[in-house]
Formats: C-alpha cells, structure tokens, sequence
C-alpha cells in the first residue's frame, strides 16, 4: 500500500520551494566546507608541528654563534647549510649543569645532488654512540643500527630503499625512508653516522671534484636534552655563558615562530568561521521561519487531521535535517577541494610545515563536519518548529488564509 | 453522542470583545443528521471548531461519548481528531504537494491504517467521479473537483462525526447531489453524525434537525 511518511511530505515541501531549498543548501555547504577545510588545514599544521619538534628530539640546540640564522633556516625550512665549529664545544657542553644528554651533528650542504638538480638535499650526520634524536627514530622503523655507508632519507628525496647515493666521491646505501614529516629539515635530509661523513670528507679529497675539509676535530651542533627540572630557556643561557662563541637556540623558540604564525592564523580563521556559521544560523533560522509562516494553514490541518505536536515539530526539523546533511555533504565535498586548491599556496606564502591529517582522522572530522552541519540545522528549525507545534490548529488555519 | 454544554468562545478584537459562540448548548445523538444555518459571521465555523477540537472554549464542555474532549491531553485529542472526527471545510483544504489520491490518504501518515486503506481511498475518489484525477495535483483541479476531493479525505478514516462547513459550497446541482447521497448512504450505512453548516434551505430542510445561529447564539427549528 502507499504510505504517507512524514519525511516524505517534508521532502516534498523542500522541492515545492526549489530555489529557496538550493539556496538553503549551499548556504550549509559553505559553511560546511569553509569549517571543515580550516580545520583540516589546521590540524594538518599542528601535526607538522608537532611531528617536527618531536623528532627534533632536542630541548637545545648549540650552534656556532655566527651561524644562528643558518641553523634556523635549516630547522625550520630545511635549507642546506654548512657550518663548523669545534669538538671542545660538544665537551664542554656535556658537563654543563642541567645537561642530561648531549650529542654532536654534522649539516653538510651537498655540492650538488647528483639523482635530481630540482631537490636539495641535505646530509646531516649524527653521532651513534650518543645519539638521542635520530636513533630511536631508527630503532622503530630499522632492526639494525646504521652502519658504514648505510643512509636513511627523508620523504621528499626521490630514492627508495636499495638506491645508492653518491655523495663527495662516496657511495652510500639507502637502506630506509622516512614517512612524510611535512618539514623540509626531515623530508629532505639524508641521515649518516658521523665516522661515515668523516670518512666521506676525507676521501672525497682524492676522489671528489668538490673536495670537502671536515676533520674530525669539527661538529656544526650540539643536541641538548635537559634534565626534567631545568627548563630548555634556563640550560640555554647557562650554555652560552660559559661556552665562548656560542649560540644556544632553546627548542621553543625554533617553533615558537611557527607557533606564533600558526596561533594568529587560526585566530582569523575561527574568527571567520565563527561569524560565517552565526549568519548562516541566522539566515536558515529565517527561512525556518517563513517556511513555517507561509505554512501556517497547511500545518493547521495536518494538525485538525490529527498530526500531534511532535509530528509537526517532526516535520519541520526533518526538513532542516534533509538541508543540513545534503548541504554537509555536499560542503564536504566543497572543503576537500577548496583544501586541494589553496593548500600550495597557503603553506609557500605561510612557511608553514605541513602534514595532512591521518586516515582516522580525516574521518572523524567528516564525520564531525556532518554533525555539525545537522545540529545547526536543528539549531536554526528549533524555534519556528517548535512555534509551529504550539499554534492551535483552528488559529493556525483561519490565519494562514 | 454529543454533548455542547454552554460554550463560550470571544475574541478580543482592537479592545472590543466579540462573542462568535455566545452559550451554546445542544446534543445530538448518535447517526443524527443536524444543519446548522445563519448569516456571515454568526460564529457557524467557531462552533464547529469547538465541537471538533480545533479551539479551546472560553468556558463550557464538548462531550463527546461521555468523554470531555477538552479535559484530555493534546495527544490524545490529536488521536480522537484523526480516528474519529473529520472536518470539510469552508475553503479549499488540499495540500499542493500532494496529488488527489495523497491528499485523500494525508490522514493515515498520523495514525495507524490497515492495509486495505489505499482500495478505500480509490472508492471514495469513484464516488466523487473523480477516478481519473487520481494522481492529479490540485493545481491542476477546479475549484469543485478540489472539494470533492476533500470531501472524499473526510471518509477515509471512517470517522464517527463529520462536522461539515459548506460543502457544497461551490458545486454544481448535480455533483451537489452526489456529496448529499453520499452523506446519505455514510449516514444510513455506518451511522455516522453530520454536523452541516449550509446556506442551502433545500439541504437545510432535508436533515433530520436544523438549527439556525445568529451573534453566537443557537435556537432550533421546531419541525
Ligand atoms: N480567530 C479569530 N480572531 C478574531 N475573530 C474571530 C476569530 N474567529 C472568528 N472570529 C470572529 O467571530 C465571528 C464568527 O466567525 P465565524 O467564522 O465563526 O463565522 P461564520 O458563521 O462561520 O461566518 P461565514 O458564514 O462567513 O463563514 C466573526 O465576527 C469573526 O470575525
Ligand atoms: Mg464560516
């Protein structure tokens, strides 16, 4: 038998009013988007931050005074960079009170990178023995410690695992990838021991063009991890005062320049959304209520044939439900792509480390991104709804006439 | 049966207090046919409203089979409206969005119906000689074979009261005899009450009671 469903009728109230109805929908598809797109950009930025300082792994960095804007370069935006200091730093630096580790690193810019003239890459050498930064990485993702010429690469470097690379003269074996970080300091560096760079700058004197001089009486960092009751800032200023011709960069404040950015950014987005979202609840608000007005007499005999009051409540937030998800949807769709096509642009003219969202999460934020789409919805339809279900049913009819 | 026991019902119109129903009292009996005649604005359609549920009286009580409709809660009016009571209006009632046929089974999507509901809704459209409009929009209806198809959405739940205002309002002769006999045959067949407010002497003087109404107040024709 045909049945009347309330849902029915509703759909077939939203396609009677067809503009208002598509209006309606692109209205939550807008907000939709713009909301889920900023907050898939944002938290894709936070992961990058975070990703990054952790593998950074390191709550001071000791670099040669002169080169401090180097050092950042390279940790923040992974620019190549070379610069040396002496191994008496990494001595001193280690019986500094409130050290608890510290281990040395080379950064050598590569002379050219033979595979692809478009990548920079960036070799930077660490020490095995005291290795707190790179290693436990390592650990996690390799059975064997790094031996020899044995290399791992960051995401960005077009060569797989079983490649070999030529540095200086010098061949070297990648023997693992790393996953995408987001920041160029991981995704385009490639990890050595440091006996392997020295033995790389020693023989690249006889079999390089480009011969390179590091002997093994330099280092271009320290790595500092601080013990628990000392504050990286507190070690920082301990380091450069009794070190000559150093500076110590406290890890916070490496991203605390991202942070900064990132902080003020989202400010403006959430600002922008937040204001986008409070005229869209106003003007779906609105349209519930002409919707509901210009309806008055119809609801007053769905009412007089027996409708309850929370039928018709029913049949108007059913309404607002079938905008919102079909708006939601289709604003998913809309964030996606407003993400795709900004997202290049956004992080070059940003300088901001980047890192999509994992699977699990995208998910729950689509799923949050429908959600949110139908309490709004419902936010907006609850008032005329409920204004509706409350009219006297012969009211209702004589004035909507 | 039905019991109106002095009902009140005013609006308060720019401060002046207008009685449309001023202290009505009558009953009728169980498959009794009463009209009710009076001239525009003499409270006709109020009256029902009151009977029906529609508007809550000022003071007084409808009885309806021992039960005082308006002590009940406003669910179980609902459902005392859509299984017992049905109304035809002054004016067309029909929903745009739904064809004849959805129009004529609208009630069932608030309550429950039996399976055989959509036969019974194609023999009320063939009593109303309007097979052939089944899945017409009222659009796309005259004025007439739009009341006609509200007339027929009035039987669909085999009401027990059928509280009609004018429904034969802008028929012609000969469909306005058809409306009458199918009254006739609900009234004899399924005893069904019919309240009909007309201005049709004629029909008016073929009902078993009339009543006439002027300023909210009744008084009935003694045959
Ligand atoms: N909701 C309302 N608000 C204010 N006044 C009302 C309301 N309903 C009815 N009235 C007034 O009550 C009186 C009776 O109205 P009602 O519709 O019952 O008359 P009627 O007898 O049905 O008239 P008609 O034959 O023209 O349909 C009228 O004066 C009308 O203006
Ligand atoms: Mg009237």
């Amino acid at each position: 038998m045909k049945r009347i469903k309330i849902s029915g009728l509703a759909l077939k109230n939203l396609r009677r009013k067809f503009v208002r109805t598509a209006v309606l929908l692109l209205l939550v598809a807008v907000v939709t988007g713009t909301l889920l797109g900023a907050t898939i950009f944002i938290s894709g930025m936070r992961n990058a931050l975070k990703i990054g300082t952790y593998r950074l792994g390191a709550d001071v960095l000791v670099v040669p005074e002169k080169n401090e804007a180097q050092a950042k370069a390279a940790l923040l935006s992974g620019e190549p960079t070379s610069f040396f200091m002496d191994r008496s730093v990494y001595d001193s630096v280690k019986n500094i009170e409130g050290v608890k580790r510290a281990s040395p690193q080379l950064f050598i810019k590569p002379a050219s990178f033979t595979c692809c003239y478009n990548v920079e890459a960036f070799l930077v050498a660490f020490d095995p023995a005291s290795d707190f930064t790179v290693t436990p990485w390592l650990q996690k993702n390799l059975k064997k410690p790094l031996i020899d010429n044995d290399v791992i690469t960051g995401s960005s470097l077009p060569v797989l695992k079983g490649d070999s690379l030529p540095f200086f003269g010098t061949l070297f074996n990648v023997v693992g990838t790393m996953e995408p970080t987001g920041m160029k300091f991981f995704d385009q560096s490639v990890f050595m021991t440091m006996d392997a760079a020295y033995a790389m700058a020693a023989n690249s004197k006889t079999k390089s063009m480009q011969p390179i001089d590091i002997d093994t009486s330099k280092i271009s960092a320290v790595m500092v991890q601080v013990q628990e009751n000392f504050t990286p800032d507190r070690v920082a200023i301990r380091i450069e005062h009794s070190v000559n011709g150093v500076k110590a960069i406290a890890s916070d404040e490496v991203v605390s320049n991202v942070r900064r950015q990132l902080a003020g950014l989202l400010k403006g987005i959430l600002g922008i959304s937040a204001l986008l979202w409070v005229i869209s609840l106003l003007m779906m608000g609105f349209a519930f209520y002409m919707i509901v007005n210009e309806r008055q007499r119809e609801l007053g005999l769905l009412r007089a044939m027996g409708a309850k009051r929370a039928q018709i409540f029913a049949l108007i937030l059913n309404e607002a439900v079938l905008i919102s998800v079909t708006g939601g949807l289709f604003g998913i769709a809309v964030g996606f792509s407003l993400l795709l096509a900004f997202k290049d642009i956004m992080i070059k003219s940003l300088k901001l480390p980047y890192l999509l969202p994992s699977g699990d999460i995208l998910i729950e934020l689509v799923f949050g991104a429908i959600l949110f789409s139908i309490i709004t919805g419902l936010l907006a339809s609850l008032l005329p709804a409920a204004s509706a279900s409350r009219m006297e049913p012969y009211e209702a009819i004589r004035k909507g006439e | 049966m039905i019991e109106v026991r002095h009902i009140i019902k005013s609006y308060t119109i720019d401060g002046q207090t207008l009685k449309a129903v001023d202290g009505v009292s009558f009953s009728i009996k169980k498959g009794e046919v009463l009209s009710i005649i009076g001239h525009s604005g003499s409270g006709k359609t109020t009256l029902l409203s009151l009977i029906g549920g529609l508007t809550r009286p000022d003071s007084g009580e409808v009885v309806i089979d021992g039960t005082n409709i308006w002590a009940m809660g406003d669910n179980s009016l609902s459902e005392f409206r859509n299984r017992k009571i049905s109304f035809i209006y002054q004016f067309a009632s029909l929903i745009p969005t739904l064809t004849a046929l959805e129009n004529i089974m609208l009630p069932t999507a608030f309550g429950h119906y039996g399976a055989d509901t959509e036969q019974y809704a194609r023999e009320l459209l063939g009593l109303m000689g309007l097979e052939n409009k089944t899945n017409s929009y009222p659009s796309h209806l005259s004025g007439g074979q739009q009341r006609r198809i509200a007339i027929a959405r009035a039987f669909i739940n085999r009401p027990e009261i059928v509280l009609a205002d004018e429904p034969t309002g802008d028929l012609d002769e000969d469909t306005e005899e058809e409306v009458i006999r199918l009254f006739t045959s609900m009234n004899q067949d399924q005893q069904v009450t019919f309240i009909i407010v007309t201005h049709n002497r004629d029909i008016a003087a073929k009902t078993q009671r009339q009543l006439t109404m002027s300023n909210g107040v009744v008084s009935e024709l003694v045959k």
